[in-house]
């Protein structure tokens, strides 16, 4: 009895057709538990073209939701379909799929070349096709000028780029990325948010994940937030700005002199509050982030200010989900 | 990008080749590879040097009917007495007294003077044959019954009986019939004969046939799912018991090569150094080739095995550690009960069956030599003892059929067993959810 190769069981004979009509991800009331514990809880959600960040904190699900979608994991209850298709029943569909993973291990002892060109053939190319796919892909990542160095000797953002590339060889209509941030260093970031961009707007439907709101706003505007294993919002960044400017913010800034700065920012126009928190940092409450951050600059440099730091401690996903989890709804 | 349209090297060169390649490249990258590849070859290379030694020093001939000795000190050895008729133990009788008169022969010529002449003639389970090579047993001047020890009314013969119940033939040689064979020819040849089956069935299937899957394809699918690199491979359009396969195919790619050149250097070696009439036996390769065979089946089957329990389980070695110890006591287990039942539960009982055949195909007269040599009365001589030790080695094939057929039913089962564990390794991969 030979091994069922597709996965699909006994009945499938005709090559794989992705249904046309279908979203390319489809998620439908989709579950992952671990004995009683819910990694991701009763998902449901279609996405089609674009670019989608998927935010949410360490174990929030992210993860779990690509595994799932790439097949790796079996939804414990709940349909998968990707362009029509139960991934974890039929591997057909990946031909159309790029999947950048987060784990950091790679084939150190392979060169980025190597690395692209090998697992290409999987997609069906023949060694010298893989190639030539290879050469295209690590110029479109700007890994061209070092492709026959090996990635052990690379910096953790040549890393995740030469994942990118492996993801892009087979030119994919979909492309999951899982924090394909993480770790680099800010000249990476910006590289690698380039292509993803890029990949954008050639109209393929993108999917990345990332804990940082900055982060996935400088990608796009269209995001998901799962928290606990819960999709909390699905929608656009702008309207999750608009609600969060309806509760105080703040701004914490680390001055040599804070008390002085206190008394040249409390007349400001949008200032509703400040404190101390510390003798050397000045807390502010504001309900309009943007005006006093338009001021600042002038109040600091006309009144010789020493600053040595200047956070918005609200302004990241940790108080949209404060602000989202107490009940507020975009 | 749109795929050319097939053809079998488009076919090949796509998913088969580029896991299989991906996969012998990643062992050689590997420091683990190395060392369990060259602690095998120094473990059998240490064999090897012993059994060099062994040939190259020889065995001592005995005279082990004593009949080289003077005893009577008329300078007639006793040999020569006794074929002449007269008294050994007068000096006053010896053939120089008779007429004409015969001149001493050297003591050497009664060393090694009577040899095996014992022939199957297959005819019946109770036969007579054997030669008085020296005449010491016709020119004895005795009784009838002295010279028909054996009791089956002739003469100076060996007789030949086999068991009813197990097959197997004895030999029971009339006193001074066979009795001083040359015993460095004997020891040489069937020490030659007990090292390259000891050595193929023990080191080859054994030692390298199952010991290099357990340490280098337990790990296989396993470690990658471990460290998170199997994502990149599933990624791709491809079903996981392609994957299970051709990383098995990898995991060959490495092992069958090496496989293939020890044996080569192995072969060479003793066919160099064992005893032959020409400056190397041929005949020997028949039976090298079939251990090779055997090992690299085994690994094959072995490999399947190991990796499906590395899939199923985290610590698959701890599940394959087991399997192995049970392998080893069959492996033990087929050289005294080669047609035991339970041996067809394991791997290694069929793979030794294929080397038990073609030892039998070029070898077709090792049972007569074995019994020649086991029936042979020497307690404490080179000739029952290296026999001894190649009747441990040697076994007929279990199966009770002739050499080629056994090796055909044996290679058939072994695939058939390599076909089912990758159906169920495979099955046990594709239900495996990858963190």
């Amino acid at each position: 009895m030979m091994p069922d190769f597709d996965q699909e069981g006994k009945g499938q004979t005709e090559p794989w057709r992705p249904d046309t009509s279908a979203p390319a991800v489809l998620l439908e009331g989709v579950s992952k538990s671990y004995g009683r514990i819910f990694a991701l809880s009763n998902i449901t959600l279609a996405l089609n073209g674009g670019v989608t960040g998927v935010l949410g904190m360490n174990g929030a699900g992210k993860s779990t939701m690509f595994k799932l979608l790439m097949g790796k994991l079996k939804p414990s209850q709940g349909k998968i379909r990707l362009f029509g298709t139960d991934p974890w029943k039929n591997p057909a569909p990946y031909a159309r799929v790029g999947f950048v993973p987060e784990h950091e291990k790679m084939y150190d002892w392979m060169t980025a070349h190597q690395f692209v060109s090998t697992f290409a053939r999987l997609n069906g190319l023949t060694r010298a096709e893989a190639m030539v796919e290879a050469d295209r892909v690590l110029k479109f990542v700007g890994l061209a000028d070092v492709a026959h160095k090996k990635i052990g000797q690379y910096s953790k953002g040549m890393r995740q780029r030469a994942k990118i590339a492996h993801a892009l060889v087979n030119d994919p209509e979909l492309i999951i990325l899982d924090e394909p941030l993480q770790g680099c260093d800010p000249l990476a970031r910006t590289t690698i948010m380039n292509v993803i961009r890029e990949l954008g707007r050639m109209g393929r439907t993108i999917i990345v994940s990332s804990h940082i709101l900055q982060e996935i706003e400088r990608i796009t505007e269209q995001i998901i937030i799962l928290h606990n294993g819960r999709l909390l919002a699905l929608g656009n960044l702008h309207a999750i700005r608009e609600k969060l400017d309806q509760i105080p913010h703040r701004i914490t800034i680390e001055a040599d002199d804070a008390k002085a700065l206190a008394k040249d920012v409390i007349d400001l126009d949008d200032v509703s509050g400040i404190s101390f928190p510390t003798k050397n940092n000045l807390s502010i409450q504001t309900h309009n982030l943007g005006a006093i951050h338009a001021k600042l600059p002038s109040v600091i440099v006309d009144n010789n200010h020493r600053i040595h730091s200047i956070d918005n401690p609200d302004d990241d996903l940790a108080s949209i989900l404060g602000y989202l989890t107490s009940g507020g709804t975009l | 990008m749109e795929a050319k349209p097939n053809t079998i090297y488009r076919a090949l060169d796509r998913k088969a080749a580029a896991i299989t390649e991906f996969t012998m490249r990643q062992y050689r990258t590997k420091t683990s590879t190395w060392v369990v590849l060259g602690v095998g070859l120094v473990a059998i290379s240490l064999v090897m040097l012993i059994y060099i030694d062994v040939m190259a020093t020889g065995f001592e001939s005995v005279d082990n009917d004593g009949d080289s000795l003077d005893l009577d000190n008329d300078g007639y050895p006793t040999g020569q007495e006794l074929k002449w008729g007269t008294d050994p133990y007068m000096a006053n009788s010896h053939p120089g007294l008779l007429d004409p008169p015969i001149a001493p022969e050297p003591a050497s010529n009664y060393i090694d003077e009577d040899g095996f002449d014992i022939v199957f003639d297959g005819t019946s389970n109770y036969q007579s044959t054997g030669f008085d090579d020296d005449g010491d047993c016709y020119n004895y001047d005795g009784t009838s019954s002295r010279k028909d020890t054996n009791d089956n009314d002739i003469e100076c013969d060996v007789l030949l009986i086999q068991n009813r119940f197990n097959g197997e033939w004895s030999a029971n040689p009339d006193i001074n019939v066979d009795e001083d064979p040359d015993d460095a020819a004997y020891a040489l040849e069937a020490t030659h004969m007990a090292f390259v089956l000891g050595m193929g069935k023990m080191g080859f299937v054994l030692l390298l046939g199952l010991f290099c899957p357990l340490f280098l394809a337990t790990g296989l699918i396993r470690d990658e799912m471990t460290a998170g690199t199997m994502h990149f491979m599933l990624a791709k359009p491809i079903a996981r018991t392609e994957v299970f396969l051709y990383r098995i195919l990898g995991y060959l790619g490495i092992v069958w090569p090496y496989f293939i050149s020890i044996g080569l250097l192995f072969a060479v070696i003793s066919g160099f150094m064992g005893p032959s009439e020409g400056f190397f036996r041929f005949a020997d390769l028949g039976v090298w080739l079939a251990i090779v065979f055997a090992t690299m089946i085994a690994s094959l089957v072995y490999g399947m095995l190991f990796c499906a329990l590395g899939v199923m389980w985290r610590y698959g070695i701890v599940l394959a550690i087991p399997f192995a110890a049970w392998e080893l006591g069959m492996c033990l287990l087929s050289m005294g009960a080669p047609d035991a039942s339970i041996l067809r539960f394991s791997v290694i009982g069929w793979a030794l069956m294929i080397v038990d055949s073609a030892a039998m195909l070029v070898w077709p007269n090792m049972d007569l030599f074995l019994l020649q040599g086991t029936s042979f009365n020497d307690d404490f001589g080179s000739i029952q003892t290296s026999a001894l030790a190649l009747d441990f080695f040697y076994s007929r094939p279990g199966v009770g059929s002739t050499g080629l057929v056994s090796s055909i039913i044996a290679t058939v089962v072994l695939l058939i067993q390599g076909a089912v564990l990758w159906f169920i390794g495979g099955a046990i991969f594709k239900g495996k959810e990858i963190e």
